[in-house]
């Protein structure tokens, strides 16, 4: 009951309010809170104190409260700006109280800890139910390689991609035991962990995940000023005006993932109850938000695709393969849009020499087309077929089909053939088209008006000399 | 009030200064509402009183004057002396811009409002309650003597608001800053304007020691009984001014709405910021007696646990710094 106002602690702090010295407990509150002696003042309530009365230039008296992990920390303050000439406080520590911490609810700081996680992630990708890529996206410059990496194996498992550290399990293995696990990147000195999202449908059944890669040391870039300086000699040199796929797609991407994230929360009511029509706009928000990403990346490959210098990478990869996964990843959307998707066999496989991401990226397109204009219902098969020295893929849907005329005009840039408003920008064909040509194939298309529509991709097959092996 | 801050002359000059007060005007007719219906609704338990009012123009009007004392004097030893009333006008125009400013003097009416009532109702003095008195008794030397200087900071309290005054001394550390800042700005543009006005802030700086205002000798007093500061949670125990700073600190509000949650509009906040502070039920109910007779808890307030209280205070949209 007594005041005990004893002096408890003496502290001394300098002109950037880093501590110089400080007594106990003072000292090991500063050590808890993840701060240094010396060190900048970590106790956050007393660092504004501190700052406070040397940029007043004011004596001040409060209360500062603290936690250092396991108890409540309050206790009676008193800073005076140094009188000794050097800039800087002295700090009169009285009062000490500590109590221990109530436990926290677990489900609140659980839910808090994934929140800061993912804000702070600085690589996140999203996932299919299998762990499998179905985008990435990162922009510390240590992340290049995996973004390289990542970007050109849209479909393979993530775990493939980056080291889970103790663990030799062939993975990916379940996705809890690989949340929080600690990972290597190739190509980044830091050390990283995992934090796995799940994604979960209307039916609670979990449909997919986002990965998020936090570090735990912020990069230390090489100094801004220099930086700044080669970019912009570099840009000179090259082109003036501004890329889509280099300067302007990373800049928006993210405040348009933000949209379409917060549209979906209030679409899907996750913070309270919502009139009927306001769920409605914040689907139409999120489905806008959607057609820009799209758009966005549309721009981006268009730009890629009409450079000069475009080229693709070609590999050893299975048509019969690709288009199972190209089937798995549009499963949800075929839902959807209540049509049901007919991939080749589970076995059929037809090797082929292409670049596996660019003939993914033209069956999502192909088959995406193919779900937006068939009807309910129908069906979209999918065929593999070997043509001499072609490995071929057809895309079959029972949609509305398409005219002499139309089928003529369909691969041209900008080409929508009268259709708007739902969510296509003409570029997809015309992109895919480019494409298959630049790795060596052709992407062509059969169809009479009231028949469906089939797209044939063509690409070289593999081991066509080697008659040998198959 | 147009010729106070900006000296008109060139054409750009002009325009700023009448955008400015166009939008001091806008600002006015934005609130004309608000407050009116404020003044015509309420009696004399409005927090825009007559009285109220009176008092926090009388204080501001004192803070003002004090500051103009020590530029008038540059840093050397100030005396009171009159001053120009558009200078005087002007700084305190200057001071309530800032809005925490503002509502810690409104506070300060508030609560000296608050313990003139109770020492007419319950004859409870607003100087030395029956705390402080078993404090000064107290064998330990120190609570004895810290309970001391309460006591006489808390006298010169009492008069300073009967007087509408308040000594710079009195402000907390941001709120003075916020003052000597006023003070800077209107304190005129040339060379030796400005360096007699960085001696006065100099000398106030200096001579400022914000653990002997009255409101940091109170939160020492309350840190210093530690978990006994329950004690401190009765009005008629404590008095008026031990028990807010006491209540702020065990609700984790700041001690200006506290003060605000007493009066008769803010009815909820008050039982919250109880129950928050770990009160039961049968002792806010004798907290509610000493300052709202008239008013009764709702009924199954009991079953509100001191954990949802705070849940609710916390969510509550009024900004803690008002």
């Amino acid at each position: 009951m007594a005041t005990d106002g004893s002096i408890q602690a003496r502290a001394v702090t300098d002109g950037e309010d880093h501590l110089i010295s400080a007594d106990e407990p003072l000292a090991s509150l500063q050590l808890h809170c993840g701060g240094d002696l010396p060190g900048l003042v970590a106790v956050p309530g007393l660092l504004e104190l501190v700052r406070k009365s040397r940029q007043f230039d004011l004596k001040l008296a409060r209360t500062v409260s603290a936690q250092d992990g396991r108890s409540a920390i309050v206790a009676w303050v008193e800073i005076e700006p140094r009188s000794d000439g050097e800039a800087g406080c002295n700090l009169t520590v009285r009062n000490w109280h500590s109590a221990p911490l109530a436990a926290d609810d677990t489900r609140e700081s659980d839910q808090r800890r994934a929140e800061i996680d993912r804000h702070v992630a600085e690589f996140a990708a999203r996932l299919d139910v299998a762990q499998c890529l179905l985008s990435s996206e990162g922009e510390a410059p240590d992340l290049a390689e995996l973004v390289r990496a990542t970007q050109s194996g849209i479909g393979r498992p993530w775990t493939d991609f980056v080291m889970i550290e103790g663990s030799s399990h062939r993975q990916p293995i379940h996705w809890r035991l690989l949340d929080g696990a600690a990972v290597s990147i190739p190509g980044s000195q830091r050390r990283w962990r995992a934090r796995l999202f799940p994604r979960q449908s209307s039916h609670a059944e979990v449909d997919g995940f986002e990965l998020c890669l936090t570090a735990e040391t912020a990069l230390v870039r090489p100094s801004q000023r220099a930086n700044a300086g080669t970019t912009r000699q570099k840009g000179a040199a090259s082109v003036q005006r501004a890329h889509v796929a280099r300067d302007i797609a990373p800049v928006l991407r993210q405040p348009i993932a933000r949209i379409i994230a917060n549209a979906e929360t209030i679409r899907t009511r996750l913070a309270g109850p919502l009139p009927e029509e306001y769920g409605t706009y914040a689907a139409d928000i999120a489905a806008a938000g959607q057609h820009l990403l799209a758009l966005l990346d549309d721009l981006a490959d268009l730009e890629v695709v009409e450079a000069a210098d475009f080229s693709t990478a070609p590999d050893h990869i299975d048509l019969g393969d690709v288009a199972r996964r190209a089937a798995g990843i549009l499963g949800v959307r075929a839902l959807e849009c209540g049509i049901s998707i007919d991939p080749p066999k589970l076995g059929e496989s037809l090797p082929a020499i292409a670049e596996f991401r660019r003939v993914l990226q033209i069956l999502l397109n192909l088959i995406g087309n193919a779900l937006r204009y068939g009807p309910r219902g129908s069906q979209v098969w999918v065929r593999l077929e070997e043509l001499g020295d072609r490995g071929r893929i057809i895309v079959a849907d029972q949609g509305p089909g398409l005219s002499e005329g139309e089928q003529s005009r369909v691969f041209e840039k900008f080409e929508r053939l009268g259709r708007s408003g739902d969510g296509g920008s003409g570029l997809g064909l015309y992109i895919s088209r480019r494409l298959a040509r630049a790795m060596g194939g052709e992407l062509s298309v059969e169809s009479a008006p009231g028949q469906g529509a089939r797209f044939i991709l063509d690409v070289p097959r593999d081991g066509v000399d080697t008659a040998s092996g198959s | 009030m147009i010729e106070t801050v900006i000296s008109p002359g060139t054409a750009e000059s002009v325009e700023t200064l009448l955008r400015f007060e166009l939008a001091n005007g806008d600002g006015v007719i934005s609130t004309i509402v608000p407050i009116m219906r404020h003044l015509l609704s309420n009696d004399d338990a409005s927090v825009f009183s007559d009285e109220i009012v009176a008092r926090s123009r009388g204080m501001l009007r004192d803070v003002a004057e004090q500051l103009l004392d020590h530029l008038a004097s540059a840093g050397g030893e100030s005396e009171r002396v009159a001053h120009d009333e558009a200078a005087i006008a002007g700084l305190v125009d200057c001071i309530i811009a800032s809005p925490s400013f503002l509502g810690h003097i409104h506070a300060l009416a508030m609560e000296w409002q608050l313990s003139e009532r109770l020492l007419s109702r319950l004859a409870l003095d607003p100087v030395i309650s029956p705390l402080i008195q078993a404090l000064i008794a107290s064998p330990e030397a120190e609570a004895s003597s810290h309970a001391m200087m309460l006591l006489a900071s808390q006298a010169r309290f009492s008069q300073a608001q009967r007087r509408m005054k308040l000594p710079l001394a009195e402000l907390p550390g941001d709120h003075l800053h916020a003052a000597l800042l006023a003070m800077r700005t209107l304190a005129g543009a040339d060379d030796e304007a400005d360096q007699k006005a960085a001696a006065a802030e100099a000398a106030i700086r200096a001579r400022y020691d914000e653990s002997q205002t009255r409101l940091s000798l109170i939160a020492k007093l309350v840190m210093g009984m530690g978990g006994g500061a329950v004690a401190a949670l009765s009005v008629t125990h404590a008095g008026v001014a031990v028990f807010l700073s006491a209540l702020a600190m065990a609700s984790g509000q700041d001690r200006d709405l506290t003060v605000l949650s007493t009066n008769e509009s803010q009815l909820a906040r008050l039982a919250l910021a109880l129950r928050t502070a770990g009160l039961k039920p049968s002792a806010i109910e004798e907290q509610f007696v000493s300052i709202h007779p008239d008013i009764a808890l709702p009924e199954g307030f009991d079953r509100l646990g001191p954990d949802r209280a705070a849940a609710i205070l916390a969510v509550a949209g009024v900004a803690q710094d008002i």
